[in-house]
């Protein structure tokens, strides 16, 4: 492990804040590949055998990192992605640029770890290009500050190249969100598949915006986004989810689940579903609205109150 | 003892359960058979609690208490349950996290249970219980989470339904096993098989306990009878 002189300190307290969060103690494990990053410093990296890392830092503060994944590598150990925030207010703007070669496996767990900000402005735009019969796993977790003054953007552009695939987890469960605004925008090629799947929690005054298209070009590609949205309080929740039928014997499936509890909430969802080869099939789902009744009430008939049935049931959702 | 004394319900001014009483033993075993739609989930539903089942009239009583305004969290605290006819799906909750109701009950129990009811603990443990269990499956959960509770009184509604032919000795069994243990089973069914294990069953006619009595005998009259009954009339009639 690659830790830049003179920020020892800093990665220290990262670290610290993410295994207490996670109970994982991989990154110091030197056979981890790590990408870690404090406010507008790589202050970690390390990187395995067919992977090449590259960061710099413009002068107004833009945090650029190149990943390069050569052919035919496979990563066994999830490459980890930790990018935190130190300092109680301010910005932080990051570029990822991957560039995935063909018959590459990797697995990606990213996270934030935003948990002691007041005001925050966390910008992180993703480029990635999947190579052919690649396989990419990309989960990524949010641990943000109670108080709510986090405001997190991530926008993913991505293609995926014949036979490739790609998954992505984004999870922001567990703490409170502030405000959150998530693109995902993919491209696929023939026989690609893409499974995107967002989970999150919104308390009190909390905003979620979340967008996921999928542009299925090539010839039996496919492609799956799953949004679903736990929405307390005031929380305001606004979920879009597209598919685009491009090619032929593309298929697509797009579904959209926001629960919501409180009297002050407001949810909405948006699916976009556009043919334009007659051969391509999408579909969609969504259901907004409480939690169902016969749900609250087999688990009451067990015991459980209403509100421990809720959260029970919330609990599975969101696992 | 949990009894019934005539119990109204209707829903959107129509009467849908018309003054019925009936009285459960703990440690026995009921039957409640009837045509379909004269009300027979209904009553599990009232006895159970269920929000939208509140009754117009009537009382219920477990053991001398009034439950009747008693919410159903109380009631099945108190040891009353229900196996739906239609039991719920719980989208990204697995079995064992199910079956464990939260970690209030014991991972080896779960596997026993799970034993019970012809569901192989290493295969079924980590499913979901969400809609891609199959139907039969997803009953044979239920009833697994019902045995779990060891409840004092539990209604089974339509236990063998969606169940196939081979697991109905499983059901038989879950009955009986039930009954040695004291709970004071109710159960609601179409199948004659699953009827005559029941001491004494009550025959449900639009809304209205129709004959009632040793469960052989119902039994017999209902499959003579109520098959080529036009049933509506007797309500009317009455
Ligand atoms: N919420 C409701 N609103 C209006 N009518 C209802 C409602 N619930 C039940 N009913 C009506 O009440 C009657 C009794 O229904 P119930 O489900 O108790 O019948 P059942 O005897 O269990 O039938 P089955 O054998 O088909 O399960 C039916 O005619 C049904 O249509
Ligand atoms: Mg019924």
């Amino acid at each position: 492990m690659d830790i830049v002189k003179g920020y020892e300190e800093e990665f220290n307290q990262l670290v610290d804040i993410y295994e207490k969060n996670t109970e994982d103690k991989s990154l110091r494990n030197p056979a981890v590949a790590t990408i870690i990053v404090s406010g507008n410093k790589v202050v970690g990296l390390n990187s395995v055998k067919g992977m090449h890392i590259n960061s710099k830092v413009r002068g107004d503060g833009l945090v650029i990192i190149d990943v390069d994944i050569e052919d035919n590598t496979v990563i066994p150990i999830p490459v980890h992605l930790c990018t935190g925030f130190l300092k109680k207010q301010g910005e932080q703007i990051l570029k990822f640029n991957y560039m995935i070669g063909n018959n590459v496996k990797v697995k990606f767990k990213s996270h934030c770890i935003l948990t002691k900000v007041e005001k925050l402005h966390h910008y992180m735009e993703s480029d990635m290009y999947i190579g052919k019969n690649s396989h990419v796993v990309y989960e990524d977790e949010h641990f943000h500050d109670e108080r709510g003054g986090v405001f997190v953007e991530t926008i993913t552009k991505m293609k995926i190249d014949e036979n490739g695939y790609f998954a992505s987890k984004f999870y922001e469960t567990k703490t409170r969100v502030g405000r959150i605004n998530v693109v995902m925008d993919i491209e696929l090629k023939d026989n690609a598949k893409a499974n995107l799947e967002s989970k999150i929690y919104g308390r009190e005054d909390d905003i979620i915006d979340i967008k996921e298209i999928l542009r299925l070009n090539g010839e039996n590609s496919s492609g799956i986004a799953t949004s679903t949205v736990f929405a307390t309080d005031s929380t305001k929740a606004h979920v879009i989810n597209e598919a685009y039928g491009n090619a032929p014997y593309s298929r697509g499936h797009i579904e959209c689940n926001e629960i919501v509890k409180g009297e002050g909430v407001s949810v909405s969802t948006i699916p976009v579903l556009k043919v334009n080869n007659e051969k391509a099939e999408l579909t969609h789902e969504a259901s907004v609205g409480r939690i169902k009744q016969d749900q609250l009430e087999t688990l009451m008939s067990k015991g459980l109150t209403e509100d421990e049935a809720a959260e029970f049931i919330v609990n599975g959702l969101l696992s | 003892m949990l009894t019934l004394e005539n119990i109204k319900y209707s829903k959107n001014s129509n009467d849908i359960i018309k003054g019925i009483s009936m009285k459960f033993e703990e440690g026995k075993v009921y039957g409640i058979v009837g045509n379909n739609g004269v009300g027979k989930s209904t009553i599990g539903y009232i006895i159970m609690g269920l929000s939208d089942y509140r009754v117009n009239e009537g009382e219920i009583f477990l053991n001398e208490r009034n439950i009747t305004d008693m919410p159903i969290t109380d009631r099945a605290k108190n040891g009353i349950s229900l196996l739906w006819q239609e039991p719920a799906r719980f989208e990204g909750m697995s079995v064992k996290n199910y079956l464990m109701l939260n970690k209030k009950i014991k991972l080896k129990e779960v596997e026993k249970a799970l034993d019970l009811v012809n569901l192989e603990p290493d295969k079924y443990l980590n499913r979901l219980v969400d809609k891609k269990l199959s139907g039969g499956e997803r009953k044979k959960v239920e009833i697994a989470s019902c045995v779990l509770l060891n409840p004092k009184f539990l209604i089974m509604d339509e236990p063998d339904s969606g169940i196939d032919i081979m697991s109905l000795d499983m059901i038989v069994k879950i009955i009986d096993y039930l009954k040695e243990r004291g709970t004071g089973v109710i159960v609601i069914t179409h199948r004659k098989e699953i009827a005559i294990k029941s001491e004494y069953s009550y025959l449900i006619c639009a809304g209205k306990v129709f004959l009632e009595g040793k469960s052989d005998k119902i039994v017999k009259y209902y499959e003579k009878t109520c098959d080529t009954c036009g049933h509506i009339n007797y309500a009317e009639e009455n």
